[in-house]
């Protein structure tokens, strides 16, 4: 036990500081302890504020949304995947080639692809021929469509590499053991591969989801004006050009971080059954 | 006695500090009249800036959405900048905001060689910047080629009513514009109402950037003069009487035409980079810009259809004047004044006013510069889709006080964007 907290030590100390100073800023700022004009003077004003603006509430619903969608699909997706990776030749080669090749992919870079592909004028859109109006509003539309094959498509891959490594190691013997004492596809799925793929499946899922919370760049891109995301939303109060909106900026980010802690705590909780239970 | 320690030897500190500041007013009073025998002291306190600057790099914020300014920055006034030993490094942004908040966040953090030496600004970015005293000040006045602007220009002595006060030296002038596709619009309307009537009549053919995006907001400022019945009607500094007299009118005007948008008014383009890339497609049949002299260069690639033309309106449109800004975080001030004032020399303004080259609108008073330097704005090519500044600033309006803007940008969302009918 000692000896795994040292060996950690280099990697969480710094992660700590940065993470801390970060959050204390944060607070700090949201709270309205450093003004850019006048003094410093502690409240909860830009909390009350962004919450009876009416912006939060549909935010919080929106970013929820997609993130749960998004996380949902590529669960589905990168577990399929994996499965696939772990016991075909076609999957261990090809399919995982193609996940390690999408994980260096930045989301910005996947978003401004996903929006040159997707968009009323974009190459799918021209290659089917489509007039102006009848493309499928995937950029900009209600549904958020382009900003959720968007995230499902890069954690997928994340979630199917994380999956077939936990599976690659045991699953392949134990099912060929499950096998020889009777057990049939189904419940060689349910007994072996379920219990051993379920605690990879928290984590990843858990991961990709509060990055989908949190992350600017894809609903900024191809999502619409209106409701936004808490980080699009958060990013248009810190860049207003009215100063003393900026510690409501501050406070729409401290409200994403409580929500991703509420999300993570869970799903440890959650993780730890599994893992004693299994 | 604790506390004492640390308090003297800070004191001793700057009792150092102080001295050693002494010497150097001293030594360079001293030191200059021989280094230097100028005709006089502007000339000579000028050729030690530009002494100082060599050597320095200097990185220029700007907004990166318009490839020929970046290849105007990069290519011709980079160059020149060469030739006085100053570097230029430009850096691209979406939004001047995000130059902004960066030198804020410096600001913040007591930094004095910040990453951002010159921005190109204007508007409410500037009071802004004001408001959070980040502007080195009274530097833009003394820059020698400021003479060749016009004395008085109002467009330069104030910035969307924030008094310039030598915080900023002037680049470009700059005229709002709309442009159609004429293959589309037989018989383009004349006035704004016009226009408003015109987007009713064609559903799905109009659209605006989203507010506060620069030219959404410059774009709603123009409806506003045209619900209030010109411009004369909206007093130019912000009061809340006016305000709640005035926008009534415009938000229902604006949420009235909200339906005939393009994607019925549910969404709407983040900037004018989008809103150029629907006119480009043939989404919508109008854009709208605050640099129409960089159509003719479009419609010439054929980004934009050919048939494209500028609209001019009988009651005028707003124009503006931008501007280079130098943070107090920069650690060139020298080395941006020369960049400043470099932008203002009358060589670069004509290369810049080219259509190919930039086709910036000049802040230089071209009536009364040497002939020689004339010459070169009366060589500049004619355009068949721009007519010349004048034509377009005949009826200009005046901007409104930037005050003015983040309460319309604010009331627009509330009111046209998540408002109900």
């Amino acid at each position: 036990m000692k000896r795994f907290v040292l060996l950690i030590l280099p990697a969480a100390v710094p992660t700590a500081l940065v993470l801390g100073a970060a959050v204390t800023m944060g607070v700090a700022q949201s709270m309205g302890l450093t003004p850019v004009a006048g003094g410093p003077q502690s409240s909860l004003d830009a909390y009350s504020a962004v919450a009876s603006s009416g912006e939060l509430a549909p935010a919080v619903v929106i970013s929820l949304s997609i993130a749960l969608v998004a996380t949902a699909i590529a669960i589905a997706v990168g577990f399929t995947t994996a499965l696939a990776m772990t016991t075909t030749r076609f999957g261990s080669k090809v399919l995982k080639g193609l996940a390690i090749s999408t994980i260096p992919i930045p989301h910005v870079i996947g978003a401004a692809a996903i929006g040159l592909l997707l968009a009323d004028s974009g190459w799918l859109a021209r290659l089917f021929g489509s007039t102006a109006g009848n493309w499928p509003q995937f950029v900009a539309g209600p549904w958020w469509a382009a900003t959720i094959i968007e995230y499902a498509w890069k954690e997928s891959a994340f979630i199917a590499l994380v999956v077939a490594a936990t599976l690659s190691r045991d699953a392949d013997e134990l099912a060929k053991t499950a096998a020889v004492l009777g057990a049939g596809p189904a419940a060689r799925m349910r007994y072996v591969t379920m219990p051993l793929a379920t605690p990879a499946l928290i984590l990843a899922g858990t991961l990709s989801f509060v990055y989908a919370l949190g992350s600017f760049e894809v609903p900024w891109l191809l999502g619409r004006a209106y409701p936004e995301p808490l980080p699009v939303l958060a990013y248009r109060l810190f860049t207003s050009t009215d100063l003393e909106v900026r510690p409501q900026a501050f406070a729409v980010s401290m409200v994403t971080m409580a929500i991703a802690l509420v999300i993570g705590v869970s799903a440890l909780r959650l993780f730890r059954r599994q893992v004693v239970t299994a | 006695m604790r506390s004492r320690r640390p308090r003297r030897r800070l004191s001793n500190a700057g009792l150092g500090l102080v001295a050693l500041a002494v010497a150097i007013i001293v030594a360079s009073a001293t030191l200059a009249p021989v280094a230097f025998a100028a005709p006089t002291p502007q000339a000579s306190a000028w050729a030690n800036i530009e002494r100082t600057a060599r050597g320095q790099t200097v990185s220029l914020w700007m907004w990166g959405g318009d490839p020929q300014g970046n290849a105007y920055v990069d290519n011709v006034l980079t160059a020149a900048a060469a030739k006085l030993g100053v570097t230029l490094a430009r850096v691209p942004i979406a939004d001047t905001k995000d130059a902004l908040n960066r030198v804020l966040a410096e600001h913040q953090a007591g930094r004095t060689d910040g990453s951002v030496d010159l921005i190109w600004v204007n508007g409410d970015n500037f009071r802004t910047g004001v408001q959070a005293g980040i502007w080195k000040c009274g530097w833009a006045d003394a820059l020698p080629n400021i003479a060749y602007t016009a004395p008085g220009d109002p467009l330069l002595a104030s910035d969307f009513g924030t008094p310039v006060r030598g915080c900023e030296s002037p680049w470009h002038k700059a005229q709002f514009t709309f442009a159609y596709n004429a293959a589309r619009v037989a018989n383009p309307p004349t006035t704004m109402p016009a226009l408003m009537t015109w987007v009713r009549e064609h559903p799905g053919r109009f659209t605006y950037p989203a507010p506060p995006d620069f030219t959404g907001s410059v774009f709603m400022r123009e409806a506003l003069y045209a619900t209030s019945g010109g411009y004369a009607n909206v007093p130019a500094s912000f009061t809340q009487s006016a305000y709640d007299r005035l926008t009534p009118a415009l938000w229902t005007t604006l949420k009235r035409l909200r339906p005939a948008l393009w994607r019925a008014g549910q969404t709407y383009p983040k900037d004018s980079t989008q809103l150029d890339q629907l006119f480009a497609s043939g989404q919508v049949d109008f854009t709208m810009t605050y640099g129409p002299a960089t159509l003719t260069a479009l419609v010439a690639k054929g980004t934009f259809p050919r048939t494209t033309k500028v609209l001019t309106l009988k009651e005028g449109t707003v124009g503006n004047a931008s501007f280079l800004a130098i943070p107090t975080t920069s650690a060139h001030f020298a080395a941006a004044q020369v960049v400043a004032n470099l932008a203002l020399s009358p060589e670069q303004q004509a290369i810049k006013a080219d259509p190919r080259a930039w086709g910036q609108f000049t802040v230089l008073d071209v009536k009364h510069l040497p002939p020689a330097q004339a010459q070169a704005f009366a060589n500049l090519p004619k355009s068949n889709v721009v007519p010349t500044y004048p034509v377009l600033a005949r009826h200009a309006n005046p901007e409104l006080s930037a005050s003015w803007i983040p309460k319309l940008d604010d009331g627009w969302r509330r009111q046209v964007l998540t408002g109900g009918e």
